[in-house]
């Protein structure tokens, strides 16, 4: 079984709401659910999106036919209606108007009625309908049941949604990365708003008080970053989130984290750019950014979840690097990652426990062991050689982290074995969905950037006969990395740079396209 | 103790007869004060600087220390702050650093009103790179970067900061030391974010200030520190700028408590590094279940 869904409507119709809804009740029923969020930079208007992608198997990636749009307005219909599968349905306005009306409520409600449309056409009961809605929407939620019955009344069921075994977990990447702090055992989070990191900004300050933790939203970035090595030097552990303008505006500080040993997680979600670019899109463009961010050379760290239950494991992770050795930590997303929600049988933390304290000095300027400045030749030496030395120490340490992850049938015999697909970051989700219609491809996914897992990642090229690179980004720049790191040149590559994520059907399609070459 | 057991061995850079010698000392003399009054604990105070001449007091001060990068200080402090509200944290600054590069930080550390103390080494120009204007340098200031001219009028920072909220302003003159280290005493035990901006003449880029402020400084007498329009106007008496002789109020010009900014997080309570966190990995995930 495998639908997908497309809610639409202008941005403030509720159409990301709802979908989360309906993701989450189909979660609780034991169907995999995948949830693609699209909108553009404004309040009220335009058209937002979701794709729900719905089915008994595992899916992480969402699909561009539909069988169903749900729409909240007519602009939906008339842009989406091209993607609609041959017998697939619309409901919209001409079903959902005359109940709001008859209701006399606002417009919002028809969102409660194409729930109630969708769920009966799939024959899922009233009831555990009306209980999901009154546990999002609380005392508020009288006239939005009436709504939802409403819509219920008003279509047949058409087809059978079967009842899974198991009641399964709808998170966001931006989730993951959330609770993936305070599994590490944060202490501050301080963020200035940036799409599409801030849902981390405002996920935790409401939950703040529960988890002892504290959220505060400084004047700028620089104030941001600055505040956190303050606290950083005190003992707490400290995570800021931004994307890349707000990034850019850090970058002086993340110096100043390798120069004074003061441990500092950074989530870095990127989005299209360059400048304010496509501000809620997605995009991989800042790779090479975040690994070089930082004038002077001392040791950092930076990981790349693929989604979002690996989003808490590798905050989990940076916390613990950072504060082990003392240097920034950079965990990069996108909005891609960030915005989606998938779905997953269990949700899962790992052991590693953070541990930073308070020290009694730090400093910007070249400093012997009690933090005063030093000038001499002897002095500078000794400091270049102690940050370096982290470098190593860290690069021996992350091994142990699974900093790579093969999925697919083995290669086989070294040089004939079969080819090979590389990517990190969000594009595995519609990798993996891709794979089990590409014969003969394994998939690599780089986690960690840096330190850069350069024999893994050459190994793995190496019993591979044709290698492609999967890039959300016009340059490709891990082939670039990869070439630095192994000396080994990329050709094939497959980039995505319209601000939109990619799905499984272009890859199959381009993938097919360099394996007749 | 004495003042001087606050002093490193480490070798004073900054140039002989330099004004900060002095403000080093006041400093020594209010915290030694303080902590022999039993007021303060030495072992908790932290200092945090930007970067430039003043900077330097990093290294002559045998204090928790924070050598912060330029214009940052009083972000980096507000951290120090929120990480360990137990702290007594100073920060100190330059003209340059505080009021152009740290500007919006100025402005909002002085609305968020929390209790940390903010000492500005302002000699009106930036000295460490050899003599070029600042916010605070007066209207047709020639060096290097200006040899036209300064066409600008220079920023009034107490003003600034009497509007932004600031809940404890003052200004003093490097080298009254009884006086500047009185001023310092009141400003780290006045609760909330408390600022002086310091007069230390430049005796190599920014040679007139000095024989201008020993003629026209005064101690400013008389004031009822918590009247907002009078400190306004006393603040406006001198403009920084060396056309005529004008009389330079020193001392507080604006004083009045109001909830400090750590005092609104219920969950600020000491430091976080003392706080053993055991995760309840079920309660965080159950809201996606």
């Amino acid at each position: 079984m495998e639908k997908t869904i497309l809610i639409g409507g202008a941005a403030g119709l509720g159409s990301a709401v709802t979908s989360h809804l309906i993701g989450k009740i189909l979660c609780s029923l034991g169907y995999y659910v995948f949830d693609y969020r699209d909108y553009p930079s404004l309040i009220k208007g335009g058209n937002n999106f979701n794709v729900l992608r719905i089915a008994d198997q595992p899916v992480y990636s969402h699909k561009q036919k539909y069988d169903i749009i749900l729409a909240l307005d007519q602009g939906t219909i008339n842009l989406h209606k091209k993607d609609l599968k041959k017998g697939g349905l619309i409901f919209g306005n001409k079903e959902t108007g005359p109940i709001v009306q008859k209701l006399q409520g606002p417009q919002i409600l028809a969102n409660d009625v194409l729930i109630g449309m969708f769920f009966k056409h799939f024959g899922v009961g009233l009831k555990i309908i009306l209980a999901a809605v009154e546990k999002e929407f609380g005392s508020k939620s009288d006239l939005i049941k009436k709504a939802v019955e409403e819509g219920y009344q008003l279509v047949e069921t058409k087809e059978k949604l079967k009842k899974g075994q198991l009641v399964k977990y709808f998170i966001s990447g931006n989730e993951g990365i959330s609770i993936g702090s305070i599994a590490a055992g944060m202490d501050l989070h301080l963020a200035y708003p940036m799409t599409p990191a801030s849902p981390v900004l405002t996920f935790l300050a409401k939950r703040q008080l529960e988890n002892n933790i504290l959220v505060f939203q400084p004047e700028n970035e620089i104030a941001v970053v600055n505040m956190a090595l303050g606290a950083s030097f005190t003992g707490a552990k400290v995570m800021v989130g931004t994307s890349g303008g707000g990034f850019a505006l850090m970058t002086e500080a993340i110096s100043l984290s390798g120069m004074a040993d003061l441990p500092l997680v950074i989530y870095l979600a990127q989005r299209t750019g360059p400048s304010t670019g496509v501000p809620t899109h997605t995009a991989q463009g800042d790779l090479k950014f975040a690994l070089n961010a930082g004038h002077g050379e001392f040791a950092k760290i930076v990981v790349a979840p693929g989604d979002a239950k690996e989003a808490i494991i590798r905050t989990q992770e940076a916390f613990y690097l950072s504060c082990k050795y003392r240097t920034p930590a950079i965990v990069l997303g996108d909005k891609h990652l960030g915005e989606s929600n998938y779905t997953f049988d269990e949700l899962e933390k790992s052991k590693l426990a953070a541990v930073s304290s308070p020290v009694n000095r730090a400093s910007s300027y070249e400093h012997n062991a009690l933090g005063h400045t030093v000038e001499d030749i002897a002095s500078v030496i000794k400091g270049h050689e102690r940050r370096i030395k982290k470098i190593a120490l860290v690069e021996k340490e992350f091994l142990k982290f699974n900093p790579v992850s093969v999925y697919g049938p083995p290669a086989g015999e070294a040089g004939k074995g079969s080819n090979l697909i590389i990517s990190y970051g969000s594009t595995k989700g519609a990798i993996i969905d891709a794979l089990s219609s590409l014969k003969g491809f394994r998939f690599l996914q780089i986690s960690y950037l840096k330190p850069f897992p350069k024999e893994a990642v050459r190994r793995e090229i190496k019993k591979s006969r044709k290698v492609i690179l999967i890039e959300n980004s016009a340059t490709g720049a891990l082939a670039d990395v990869i070439a630095e790191q192994t000396g080994i040149i990329i050709k094939n590559k497959i980039l995505k740079y319209d601000g939109r994520p990619f799905i499984s059907d272009d890859i199959i399609k381009n993938i097919k396209k360099v394996d007749e070459d | 103790m004495k003042p001087e057991e606050l002093g490193t061995k480490e070798i004073n850079t900054w140039c002989p007869g330099c004004p900060n010698f002095s403000i080093l000392q006041a400093v020594k003399e209010a915290l030694s004060n303080l902590a022999n009054q039993g007021k303060l604990n030495i072992e908790n105070v932290a200092m945090v600087t930007g970067i430039g001449c003043h900077a330097k007091i990093y290294d002559y001060l045998n204090l928790k220390g924070f050598y912060g990068i330029h214009g940052r200080t009083l972000p980096i402090a507000f951290g120090v702050k929120l990480g360990n509200p137990g702290l007594t944290v100073i920060g100190f600054g330059g003209d340059g650093d505080t009021y152009a590069e740290g500007m919006e930080h100025f402005i909002h550390n002085c609305r968020y009103n929390a209790d940390l103390t903010m000492l500005v080494h302002n000699n009106q120009v930036f000295s460490l790179t050899t003599g070029q204007f600042t916010p605070t340098t007066e209207k047709g200031f020639k060096d290097g970067s200006s040899p036209l001219g300064l066409a600008e009028k220079p920023i009034n920072p107490l003003v600034l900061a009497i509007e932004a909220g600031a809940s404890f302003v003052a200004r003093g003159f490097a080298l009254d030391v009884p006086h500047l280290g009185e001023l310092i005493t009141q400003a780290v035990m006045h609760k909330g974010f408390s600022f002086i901006d310091i007069l230390q003449p430049c005796i190599v880029y920014h040679k007139y200030s000095l024989p201008y402020f020993n003629k026209n400084v005064y101690k400013l007498e008389n004031h009822d520190v918590t009247d907002f329009a009078s400190a306004l106007t006393r603040a406006r008496e001198w403009d920084y700028s060396y056309e005529k002789d004008v009389k330079i109020p020193v001392g507080i010009f604006y004083k009045k408590e109001r909830p400090v900014f750590e005092s609104q997080w219920p969950q600020l309570k000491g430091a976080w590094s003392t706080i053993q966190r055991k995760i309840n990995w079920q309660n965080v995930t159950k809201e996606f279940k």
